[in-house]
């Protein structure tokens, strides 16, 4: 379970986060929507312990910022960034030794053989196409087997066949009871994928959105409605 | 610690490995090597010329040394700056469950390799010209190692990971600091006061007492000259002060709590490195870390059409560059010139080598330009950008647009360089002339000689073969600017060899410019 109680980012004078709070239980699947410059980054930013802020957040009940909570606790940032000498799997085998995981070269095969980089296992980072990037950080984040996973953006880059993998294996996490948070503005990639939804503008939610309970009415329209951007587009 | 040290061994591994694959590797190995063992011999007479080649003269450079570092290293922690993460550390370790604090202490021995290094380049400057015992260079090397790298990274967790210290205390810090420099700068200012400006006098305040006394700085000093002097009340004291000191920041740094607050200021230290490194690999070296780069307002008059646009485009970014178009290189130009002209007027001319003098500004343009002219700089960026292609002008006039800001800056850095050099060893104006076009040649010959390993190696052998391609083209032209000079030498007088040595520069260079020309035909050189 991931718990975001009453945080507050400010940057200098800006207010880049206010009052957010929201609750993704086990099993489910929470998106994060908003427009540029709504806080989400500030949010997920500040759930992966990258900011300072005022408030608690809590990883399966304990407080993000220690090393229990890291320990089950995943992350793939919006824009991956290697090692430029690490090749792809010493990249796994160091995040299995920061981790503490053991037994881990069969699943790190099964996750190679599912995101095509078998034959990509021992370049280096610096040889890597931004998308083969964002596969390995996808990878070296379902290593770890998470209970709590982040994705920002995490369909950026990647070509279909990956996104397909990914969503597939969101689907499986979510099962298996995992929490999964994703942070994106394009609403289409993760229509069939999500459980609830949080609507952020200017630093605040703005609605929080259960599937069940929303019925036929449409997500795409609530988040114009709710965030005013149907009228400034028309 | 075991996650660390995996990291650290295969970043350095690998990055063996790929290093030893570059073939610009080995020429700054070279340059290295010889750096490391020719330089103390060559600065050994330097020293013995002021007298200082002695245990006491090398305590002296240590203590300069400490001076100038000591403050700066507790300003930086106190910053939270002067450690280098990068941002594959903010995705992958920050995240991560490992302590913070060895996510700091990890951070610090990434710089452990070059310390060594630096370490033993002391050493083989302690031995080879201040004549300094074996066994009191072996202690100061295991001290240096060990000592001052646990009081140096205890103080650096304190500063840099401390979550009490808050931006005003950090700020009393940074003031502590200054204060600490500006004493012994004051120190002195009255040994000066005192005893006029004589070696006599700095070896003085150098070797004092009182400079032992300042905190930190002064401690260091003092058990610096326990090792290298004798022992004296204020060198003991000194070293006691230090070891006292040590155990207190060790014991404190090991007990203080560090949950990581600092990743924020430490991910965007990371934010801006990248920034200035992708700067850099676009050939903009005006870009700081920290500071971000200011461009003025500024316009120019469009004129022309097709390629003029690149030139224009060049023009206008120059302009809103706050020195326009100097930069580190015109620096270090005008330092160097400078520089070779006090050494000619203060030798009193180059001994048998005198006749041969009006090359040493050219040998040493040479130099500079093979070994230190960026690869890439803003023509780098246009042979990278798919728009230079696609510009419908000819091939001559884009290579000209590209190119021309850059021959002006090459002017003006030759200029700064040969100037002083050639007016203090009196070459004569036509020598002179001729080894500013030299330089000018030869830096738009390392140019053109980039797009001509592009045409060659296409987008099959990767940067290390567009790389080692460009050093061989590059050191045939100045194999045949050699050849030129050679040739004249053996006709007619210095004249006819500098002449010479120009033409065929100048005709090797207009061979690659046309090959760089034809290479603007197709694009598949764009990375």
């Amino acid at each position: 379970m991931l718990e975001v109680v009453n945080l507050t980012k400010k940057y200098g004078k800006t207010l880049a986060a206010d009052g957010i709070g929201f609750t993704v239980p086990d099993g489910k699947i929470g998106i994060l929507l908003g427009p540029n410059g709504a806080g989400k980054s500030t949010v997920i930013k500040s759930i992966a312990g990258l900011l300072r802020y005022q408030g608690s957040i809590r990883i399966q009940g304990l407080d993000a910022g220690t090393v229990e909570a890291k320990k089950c606790f995943a992350y793939v940032p919006e824009l991956p960034y290697m090692y430029e000498a690490l090749t792809v799997r010493e990249h796994i085998e160091f995040i299995v030794r920061a981790y503490g995981r053991e037994g881990w070269e069969e699943e790190a095969r099964a996750l190679f053989d599912r995101f095509e980089l078998t034959d990509k296992q021992y370049k280096l980072g610096n040889e890597l196409s931004k998308g083969m990037m964002q596969k390995v950080s996808i990878c070296c984040a379902l290593i770890i087997r998470p209970k709590v996973i982040l994705l920002d953006e995490p369909m950026v880059g990647l070509d279909p066949a990956a996104i397909k993998e990914l969503k597939t294996m969101l689907l499986e996490l979510r099962d298996e009871g995992c929490t999964v948070l994703i942070s994106t503005h394009m609403l289409e990639m993760v229509k069939e994928l999500w459980d609830v939804t949080f609507v952020m503008n200017k630093g605040h939610i703005l609605g929080t959105y259960v599937k069940e309970a929303l019925g036929d009415e449409d997500l795409e329209e609530l988040y114009f409605t709710v965030t005013g951007q149907a009228e400034q587009s028309s | 610690m075991d996650t660390f040290w995996f990291l650290y061994r295969k970043l350095l591994i690998n990055r063996v490995k790929i290093a030893v694959r570059k073939p610009v590797t080995y020429v700054y190995l070279a340059l290295l090597l010889f750096y490391f063992f020719v330089l103390p011999a060559s600065l050994r007479l330097m020293v013995e010329q002021f007298g200082i080649g002695s245990p006491e003269g090398f305590a002296g450079v240590l203590t300069v040394l400490a001076i100038w570092l000591i403050p700066a290293n507790l300003i930086a922690y106190a910053k939270r700056k002067g450690l280098m993460y990068r941002n594959s550390d903010v995705h992958f370790l920050f995240p991560a469950p490992v302590g913070p604090k060895q996510v700091l202490l990890y951070a610090y021995l990434k710089t452990l390799f070059v310390q060594v290094i630096m370490n033993l380049f002391a050493i083989v400057c302690g031995f080879r010209m201040f004549h300094v015992e074996g066994w009191r260079l072996a202690v100061y090397f295991l001290f240096s190692i060990f000592a001052e790298n646990l009081l140096e990274g205890g103080i650096m967790v304190l500063l840099y990971g401390s979550e009490k210290l808050g931006e005003r205390q950090r700020r009393v810090v940074v003031a502590v600091a200054y204060a600490l420099a500006a004493v012994l700068v004051l120190m002195g200012i009255a040994a000066y006061l005192q005893g006029g400006l004589r070696l006599g006098t700095v070896a003085a305040f150098l070797h004092s007492d009182r400079i032992q006394m300042v905190p930190l700085v002064g401690w260091y000093i003092g058990v610096v000259h326990l090792l290298f002097t004798e022992a004296t009340a204020a060198n003991v004291a000194g070293t006691v002060c230090y070891l006292l000191l040590l155990a207190g920041v060790v014991a404190a740094a090991w007990r203080m709590k560090c949950t990581g607050a600092y990743y924020e200021d430490a991910v965007k230290f990371a934010e801006d490195y990248e920034e200035v490194l992708e700067s850099r690999r676009q050939g903009n070296v005006q870009k700081r870390l920290g500071r971000k780069q200011k461009f003025g307002k500024a316009h120019v008059r469009w004129r022309g059409k097709g390629a003029a646009a690149l030139f224009y485009r060049q023009l206008l970014e120059y302009k809103k560059n706050r020195f326009f178009l100097f930069d580190f290189h015109t620096v270090i130009s005008l330092l160097i010139g400078a520089g070779l002209a006090y050494l000619y007027a203060r030798e009193g001319g180059f001994g048998f080598m005198e006749g041969y003098k009006a090359f040493v500004m050219p040998v040493v343009s040479a130099y500079l330009i093979f070994v230190f002219n960026a690869f890439n700089g803003k023509w780098g960026k246009e042979l990278a950008s798919p728009y230079t292609y696609l510009i419908p002008d000819s091939p001559f006039r884009k290579l000209m647009g590209a190119t021309m800001m850059q021959h002006v800056q090459s002017l003006v850095n030759g200029c700064l360089l040969i100037l002083p050099g050639a007016v203090a060893m009196e070459i004569g104006t036509l020598c002179t002339v001729l080894s500013i076009v030299f330089y000018v040649e030869l830096s738009a010959n390392k140019l053109y000689a980039l797009a001509v390993a592009e045409a060659v190696t296409g987008s099959t052998l990767g940067t290390m073969g567009r790389q080692m391609f460009h050093m061989l083209f590059h050191s045939i032209a100045i194999f045949v600017a050699v050849m030129g000079a050679m040739a004249g030498m053996l006709t007619g007088t210095v004249l006819t060899a500098l002449v010479l040595m120009d033409v065929f520069l100048a005709l090797i260079t207009i061979v690659f410019l046309v090959i760089a020309m034809l290479n603007f035909y197709h694009m598949e050189a764009v990375r």
